[in-house]
């Protein structure tokens, strides 16, 4: 009987030692200001449109601002404009 | 998202399922790993318009539950041990055993992996001046802590030599400084992006890496093997480049078993590379690029410096563009010594060639987006939206530069003798990295 012992070759990863949590969600979206940030590719802009107008209709007194970069990931400052404007953002890469 | 859910908003991306693992292990690479996402079964992006409205709406309560909901259950982060135990009937045996282990795990590249004991990884790390706990860099694309250690025991499983470990260290740290973020986006991309290491200064021919018939396998290619080999299980193993998880690649490439060369630079006409990127000639440097794809540029009749240069224009042409504000990729060009040697002979210095490349190297704008409609696409930046008013037939009959400088051709000297070209798309522009500074 022969007993080998190796390292794990596994690293630890910077975001697991940095993790954040989520944050609070809110109990429902009426009065809620929807951000949908489109990263530019095709069908992810009808997906997040219809997701917009869905909301509008469960909810009382939704706005939607649509967003896109025109790129993969979007571009900080309009993520950082999302974040701003929006109560809660949907995202779609398309993929 | 999860840069708006760290500004404090709730945040949800729609995901196709295919993307649900790397929807996972993003959200863990990036720092907030119990992020929801909704996921949809097909990739929008080939659907037609009710295909993707009808999927859409199959999801909207999963939408509006993670947008309204707390969540139930964190995900846990994998627990990663500091050894693992196999028993064998003998070492033979617990090495088999280990192999099967760790291809199951997908940590290694399902060939045969060499153990790495705390004595094969000892002589490793003596094989460099810094000490076992230190922090090259994060190693992108899922940023694992890059310690000298962790290099070593993915090195010890190629088969690495102490010698060879400064390289394997320099090329770990010249990944992280590519681009944005290490090209992190390429490397988890659809498409096949794939490093290619090569070595310049004299440790190349101190440690036998080859830079004739550099690719290929076997006996020559040996030190090109394992160095790129040691710098793949790192990339897997550190930077959580696992396939299915965080390298997203359609089809893949015989690439990502990543290749090291070396410059000839014996053979050369013209100063080595890693002068260009400001080394002196007696230091040693690896530099890390990008690829996404080859062609082999045959030219077996041109004597002339112009039509030498002519051809490799003409066969860089291959490969597609975007529209985006700027033109960033790049061709890496592998010139071996029968074409660099006449080019250099007849007055052409590498900057010259680099330039007269670039004059040569045009191409129908039509062809090289590939037919791509471009109503409504958001990825047609500004200065190109004038291109709409344009039929597709007026868009193939438009010449445009291949690339936007010469400075984005690279200009290599590399292989044995016969006058054929590798031509590789590439991009971002390389990093390259100071290998003497790891040397013990």
């Amino acid at each position: 009987m022969h007993l080998l012992e190796v390292l794990n070759p596994v690293a630890t990863q910077r975001g697991v030692l940095t993790a954040m949590t989520t944050t609070p969600r809110p109990a429902s979206l009426d009065n809620k200001t929807v951000g949908l940030l489109w990263s530019g590719t095709h069908g992810g802009d009808v997906a997040l449109k219809r997701a917009g107008e869905m909301i509008q209709e469960r909810f009382q007194n939704v706005s939607v601002n649509f967003y896109t970069g025109g790129n993969y990931p979007a571009p900080p400052p309009i993520v950082k404009q999302a974040g701003e404007e929006c109560d809660v953002v949907i995202g779609a890469t398309a993929d | 998202m999860i840069e708006i859910e760290k500004m404090g908003k709730p945040a949800v991306p729609i995901v196709s399922g295919r993307f649900e693992l790397d929807a996972i292990a993003s959200a863990r690479a990036f720092a907030m790993p119990d992020l929801q996402f909704v996921l949809v079964p097909r990739i929008y992006r080939n659907l037609a318009i009710d295909e993707c409205i009808s999927q859409t709406e199959a999801a909207i309560d999963d939408l509006i539950g993670i947008l309204t909901s707390e969540i139930d259950e964190a995900r846990e982060a994998p627990q990663i041990t500091t050894t693992e135990r196999f028993e064998g009937d003998d070492r033979y045996d617990a090495v088999q055993r280990m192999n099967d282990d760790f291809i199951l795990r997908d940590w290694g590249d399902a060939m045969p992996l060499y153990p790495p004991t705390q004595e094969a990884v000892d002589a490793l790390i003596e094989g460099t001046n810094l000490p076992a706990d230190h922090l090259v860099c994060d190693m992108p694309p899922g940023f694992g802590l890059a310690t000298v250690e962790k290099i070593a025991i993915n090195s010890a499983m190629a088969g690495a030599k102490p010698e060879q470990m400064p390289v394997i260290i320099a090329g770990v740290k010249a990944l992280s400084e590519i681009g944005d973020q290490g090209g992190k986006s390429l490397l988890m991309s659809t498409s096949p992006h794939a490093p290619m290491l090569v070595v310049n200064g004299p440790i190349a021919k101190e440690i036998g890496i080859n830079p004739k018939s550099a690719l290929g396998p076997g006996r020559d290619n040996q030190v090109n093997i394992t160095i790129g080999r040691a710098f793949s299980l790192c990339l897997r193993n550190i930077g959580y480049w696992y396939p299915g998880h965080m390298d997203m690649d359609t089809i893949g490439t015989t690439r990502k078993f990543v290749h090291c060369v070396a410059e000839n630079e014996e053979m050369s006409p013209w100063e080595p590379f890693h002068v260009n990127q400001g080394f002196k000639a007696e230091e040693s440097a690896i530099s890390v690029f990008i690829t996404d794809g080859e062609l082999d540029v045959q030219d077996q009749g041109n004597v002339t410096a112009e039509g030498l240069l002519k051809t490799i224009a003409y066969g860089s042409t291959f490969g597609t563009r975007s529209l985006g504000e700027r033109h960033t990729s790049e061709r890496l060009i592998f010139m071996p010594p029968d074409v660099a040697r006449p080019v250099g002979a007849q007055g052409f210095t590498k900057r010259g060639a680099r330039e007269f490349l670039h004059h040569n190297a045009n191409h129908s704008l039509g062809k090289m987006i590939q037919f791509m409609p471009l109503e409504g696409e958001a990825r047609v930046a500004a200065n190109w939206k004038w291109l709409e008013s344009h039929t597709e037939q007026e868009r193939l009959n438009m010449t445009v530069p291949l690339l936007e400088s010469a400075d984005r051709f690279y200009v290599l000297v590399i292989g044995a003798d016969r006058a054929k070209t590798l031509v590789m798309p590439s991009g971002p522009s390389p990093a390259t990295v100071g290998i003497d500074q790891y040397i013990g």
